[in-house]
């Protein structure tokens, strides 16, 4: 299968497949080494699609037996959430 | 692998990175070394603030000054789109017991330079909608500044490249070469560098290269959680912090085991960026080498925003993370060589201030292995400043 360059991998961010190999080249060997080079991931759903497509990228590269080295950085929250809506206590109120 | 440089470089965040910058551009051949990647410790996991006002007066806030007079020009002698703003900055005030304290620090802090004003809640909110009624005043400053740190970072990197500096990501130092009491070389997973000066800049990892010679540096990994926000509106127009960063920090015994601020839990300080996401953080905990974030955590830190600035609670978060500064006992980076090893040099332990000092600190470190001088008294930043603790 042969690699369409320009195919835009991080919607968010505009990231395509080319800018995400070009990072590996330069010597990203994890998904944070992408988005520092790139800005993958770091739009507003947070690497919710693209994660699993630059692990994929990646995986052609080094070894994604362990998962724990690739940095995938997922972190709270899960989905998006109104701040009033996290600090909120039943009975207290926001205080 | 065996080769030879000048100067190796240990840490590849903004204070290596700058260094890395400074000590190429005069001309010195200089290797860069990381044991991950770029910006992945602590640099790759702050907020934005070049903030004066947060500085003791007297030696910490001369340093930022002059910093922040060196970013004037950064940018464009970079030549890479860096975000930096001179943004003006808020100390918002609760009490009246902050507003006596913080009367007498913007007095001391005017006396060494800095142009900072008290304001009156009303005044206040004409230049910062949305604050709470409830506060007593606030400061401004006009001179506060903020700027992109990953994009600061891979500056000084690709500038420094241009001058021949090299940068080796994924090469961790395993060892420390030294013959006659001198440093002859860095043992690295990627083979031997030879090299009569390293400079040790691994920030909160700092220790884990000083006991390599026998060396028990007094930093500490202190974590900060920080929260981002969706992209919004221009809405916080200058950067905020409260004044319970500023009277905990230094009106009160700071050591490691009696740190109020640690107890405390948040400094708060709130920015905004250039796409619009609002950074709200951050905590202060000792929690070893642990980057999660906590539910209890950034609540607290939301909590605290919302009380200062209500609005704020209307906003989408969507990503929490968290850095570890590298904390000293006195709050000032340790920069200088070090008496145990000749050519082992330090410049680490910045804690929330390695953003806003970077510039300053790659040119007190060039100046001082290159002349052997530099424009401030250097033993006020020397190791030997804690060794009466030990």
């Amino acid at each position: 299968m042969s690699h369409e360059k320009n195919v835009c991998i991080c919607r968010c961010e505009e990231v395509t497949e080319g800018e995400i190999l070009r990072a590996i080249e330069e010597g990203a060997r994890t998904v944070k080494g992408i988005k520092i080079r790139t800005q993958a991931t770091m739009g507003l759903c947070q690497g919710r699609t693209c994660r699993r497509l630059i692990v994929n990228i990646l995986s052609k590269h080094v070894d994604i037996n362990d998962i724990s080295k690739l940095e995938i950085g997922i972190r709270v929250p899960v989905r998006t959430i109104k701040i009033k809506n996290f600090i909120y206590d039943e009975g207290k109120g926001y205080e | 692998m065996s080769r030879k440089t000048d100067i190796v470089v240990i840490g590849g965040g903004v204070i290596g990175a700058s260094i890395t910058y400074y000590l190429s551009k005069r001309g010195k051949k200089v290797i860069l070394v990381e044991k991950k990647d770029f910006a992945f410790g602590s640099s790759g996991a702050c907020d934005q603030m070049i903030f004066l006002q947060t500085k003791n007066p007297g030696i910490h806030l001369e340093l930022a000054i002059e910093s922040k007079k060196m970013y004037k020009n950064l940018e464009k002698e970079l030549n890479h789109p860096i975000e930096f703003q001179t943004i003006g900055g808020m100390v918002l005030i609760e009490t009246e017991d902050q507003m006596r304290v913080m009367k007498e620090f913007v007095k001391r802090q005017k006396e060494t330079g800095l142009n900072v004003e008290i304001l009156d809640i009303k005044d206040g909110t004409k230049i910062q909608e949305g604050l709470s009624p409830d506060l007593v005043g606030t400061t401004y400053s006009p001179d506060d500044a903020h700027v992109n740190s990953l994009e600061l970072i891979k500056g000084y990197i690709k500038k420094a490249v241009t001058f021949g500096a090299e940068v080796l990501v994924n090469t961790e130092v395993i060892g420390i070469r030294t013959k006659n009491g001198k440093v002859k070389g860095v043992e690295t997973t990627k083979g031997t560098i030879g090299c009569e000066v390293l400079v040790n800049a691994a920030g909160s990892w700092a220790p884990v290269i000083g006991e390599m010679i026998g060396l028990d540096l007094p930093i500490r990994p202190r974590r900060g959680q920080i929260i981002l926000t969706e992209e919004v509106p221009p809405y916080i127009k200058h950067d905020i912090i409260s004044a319970n960063y500023i009277t905990a920090k230094y009106s009160l015994d700071r050591s490691f085991d009696n740190d109020v601020l640690g107890k405390l839990g948040v400094g708060l300080a709130i920015s905004q960026n250039h796409r619009g996401n609002i950074f709200i953080g951050a905590t202060r905990e000792f929690a070893g080498y642990n980057t999660e974030t906590t539910r209890e955590g950034i609540r607290r830190i939301l909590k605290h925003a919302g009380k200062l600035i209500p609005g704020i609670v209307n906003f989408n978060i969507i990503r929490t993370f968290a850095g570890l500064r590298p904390y000293t006992p006195d709050g000032l980076p340790i920069i200088g060589y070090v008496d145990e090893v000749e050519g082992f040099f330090i410049a680490a332990g910045h804690e929330g201030d390695g953003i806003c000092l970077s510039p300053v600190t790659g040119k007190i470190v060039s100046e001082l292995i290159i002349d052997g001088k530099t424009f401030i008294d250097a033993k006020l930043l020397n190791l030997n400043r804690f060794r009466h603790l030990t």
